[in-house]
């Protein structure tokens, strides 16, 4: 296994696909939380809960990023063909999802802990330009940050799962975006009628363990566990399915 | 000519089959990709695996490196389903498409990925660079190499493990003819020393300089299959022989 996570590492690195997604997120990340910090009213700055939401941004497109980063090392290959050379060196291809899931794992948490320190010290910055009393503790800055590497980290296995089960690349990305971008909100609204239950929908488990939403969110420590769980059951639903279907 | 056929004869009476392809059969669906196919190869040979277009070659290619999972049959490498073996890389070789790389990806890196996967040490990633002649170009982008070059980085991964076996799928397709004189030597030198080769091929002229052993399949069956100079006698050539069992004789 270490073999092939270094292998998957190499691959990480050897092509510009990880810079840009990177570049793209931090410059996403800074858009985001300055239009938030300067675009809305100072009434609606002033709460600790709208500044989470704020300074939240970080966590929320780190982890979409890593979602993105953890789909295309595997659709990546299949769109280019890599992954028949792949699987003839590694015939067992749950090895190679797994080597997959782990290395996604080590670069969504860079992701996040990058996006969610952008996010906290650019928001921060914006607030105070602006006479902003400050309503968040260290230990808030310390949730916000750590729980954006963590949920990052966590989505990045999801979308090595759901690349891994989809496999055709324009969709899987799509899917992916429009799912924390769109579906989820929408489920968990007035209209979809989820209501409470949306809480425990993997979009919201994310920003719980970064410590937004205190009282509509769950705590940080559920979030995990259940952002835990839905990363397990995605991979291991990608990995049994592309074991099973043959490679075109 | 004579020695070849001896040869042959020898691998045939004295060693296991390399390769056990029997009553192999691949449907998608109502369609029929390849039928009741059954064909060994021994080692030391050099076999065309010949048939017009979509005959089912590559799907029985497919099918022989556990890329894809046979409807009925089965197809064996030493003895053993392709995914079963422990160690592949160092056994069989193989390049089904000459465009399996990531354009952004140099052709020295991906090598080193496949090398990384295979447990291989990187001395030999510089070893087959220098044998496909590409250690010049090996810190450029895939995406500028011409097809002959992606052919030969293909080539290059699938000898990364100094394997037994090599199975190419069209390996001359956009090989200038330096290159494909290149490779022609190159499959007879593996060959001689024990190895055994699996090409697939339409090129009929070129591919019948360079195999010892012949199988022609048609609509996913076989049609013929023994030593060329068997197929051959009589003074008629590879295409002869093709045309008149695929019924595109004109």
């Amino acid at each position: 296994m270490r073999a092939l996570a270094r292998a998957e590492l190499l691959k990480q690195h050897s092509t510009r696909t990880t810079l840009g997604l990177f570049a793209a997120m931090i410059g996403l990340v800074l858009l985001a939380v300055l239009l938030h910090s300067f675009g809305l009213p100072t009434a609606d700055l002033a709460s600790s809960s709208r500044q989470l939401m704020v300074l939240g941004r970080g966590e929320f497109l780190g982890a979409l990023f890593a979602a993105l980063l953890g789909a295309m090392s595997i659709t990546a290959e299949i769109r280019h063909g890599t992954i028949r050379p792949t699987f003839l060196v590694t015939p067992g291809r749950g090895r190679v999802v797994a080597a997959k899931v782990w290395v996604s794992i080590l670069i969504g948490a860079g992701f996040g802990l990058a996006a969610g320190a952008v996010a906290a010290a650019a928001g921060t910055a914006a607030l105070q330009a602006r006479g902003i009393d400050l309503q968040l503790n260290r230990g808030d800055y310390v949730v916000l940050v750590a729980g954006s590497a963590a949920a990052a980290a966590l989505w990045a296995a999801i979308g090595v799962g759901v690349g891994a089960l989809v496999r055709n690349q324009v969709p899987t990305l799509i899917g992916i975006c429009a799912w924390l971008l769109f579906v989820e909100g929408l489920l968990a609204g007035d209209a979809g009628g989820l209501g409470d239950v949306g809480r425990f929908l993997p979009g919201a488990a994310a920003a719980a363990i970064s410590g937004q939403g205190p009282g509509t969110l769950v705590a940080p420590a559920v979030g995990i566990a259940l952002l835990t769980l839905y990363a397990a059951v995605a991979a291991l639903a990608g990995s049994l399915a592309i074991s099973r279907r043959d490679v075109g | 000519m004579d020695e070849r056929g001896e040869d042959v004869a020898a691998g045939n009476g004295a060693r296991d089959p390399v390769v056990t392809v029997s009553s192999l059969t691949k449907r998608y669906g109502g369609l029929v990709a390849v039928e009741e196919l059954t064909f060994s190869l021994y080692p030391g040979t050099v076999t065309g695996f010949l048939g017009p277009n979509g005959a089912g070659k590559t799907t029985t290619l497919r099918l022989l490196l556990g890329l894809a999972e046979p409807t009925a049959g089965e197809a064996l490498v030493f003895g053993l389903r392709y995914r079963a073996l422990a160690d592949p890389a160092h056994r069989i070789g193989a390049v089904l498409e000459s465009s399996d790389f990531h354009p952004g990806r140099s052709g020295r890196d991906h090598l080193r990925a496949l090398a990384l996967a295979a447990e291989i040490p990187s001395g030999r990633v510089e070893e087959v660079l220098k044998l496909v002649e590409l250690d010049e170009a090996a810190g450029r982008r895939v995406k500028t190499y011409s097809l002959g070059m992606r052919q030969r980085l293909g080539l290059a991964a699938a000898l990364l493990g100094d394997p037994e076996l090599l199975v190419l799928d069209e390996p001359a397709n956009g090989l200038d003819p330096a290159g494909v004189q290149w490779l022609r030597r190159f499959l007879r030198w593996f060959a001689e020393r024990g190895r055994t080769v699996l090409v697939s091929s339409h090129m009929l002229a070129e591919t019948a300089q360079t195999i010892d052993q012949v199988v022609i399949i048609d609509h996913g069956c076989l049609v013929a299959s023994g030593g060329l100079d068997d197929l051959t006698e009589g003074g008629r050539t590879l295409e002869d022989v093709f045309l008149e069992l695929t019924g595109g004789a004109s």
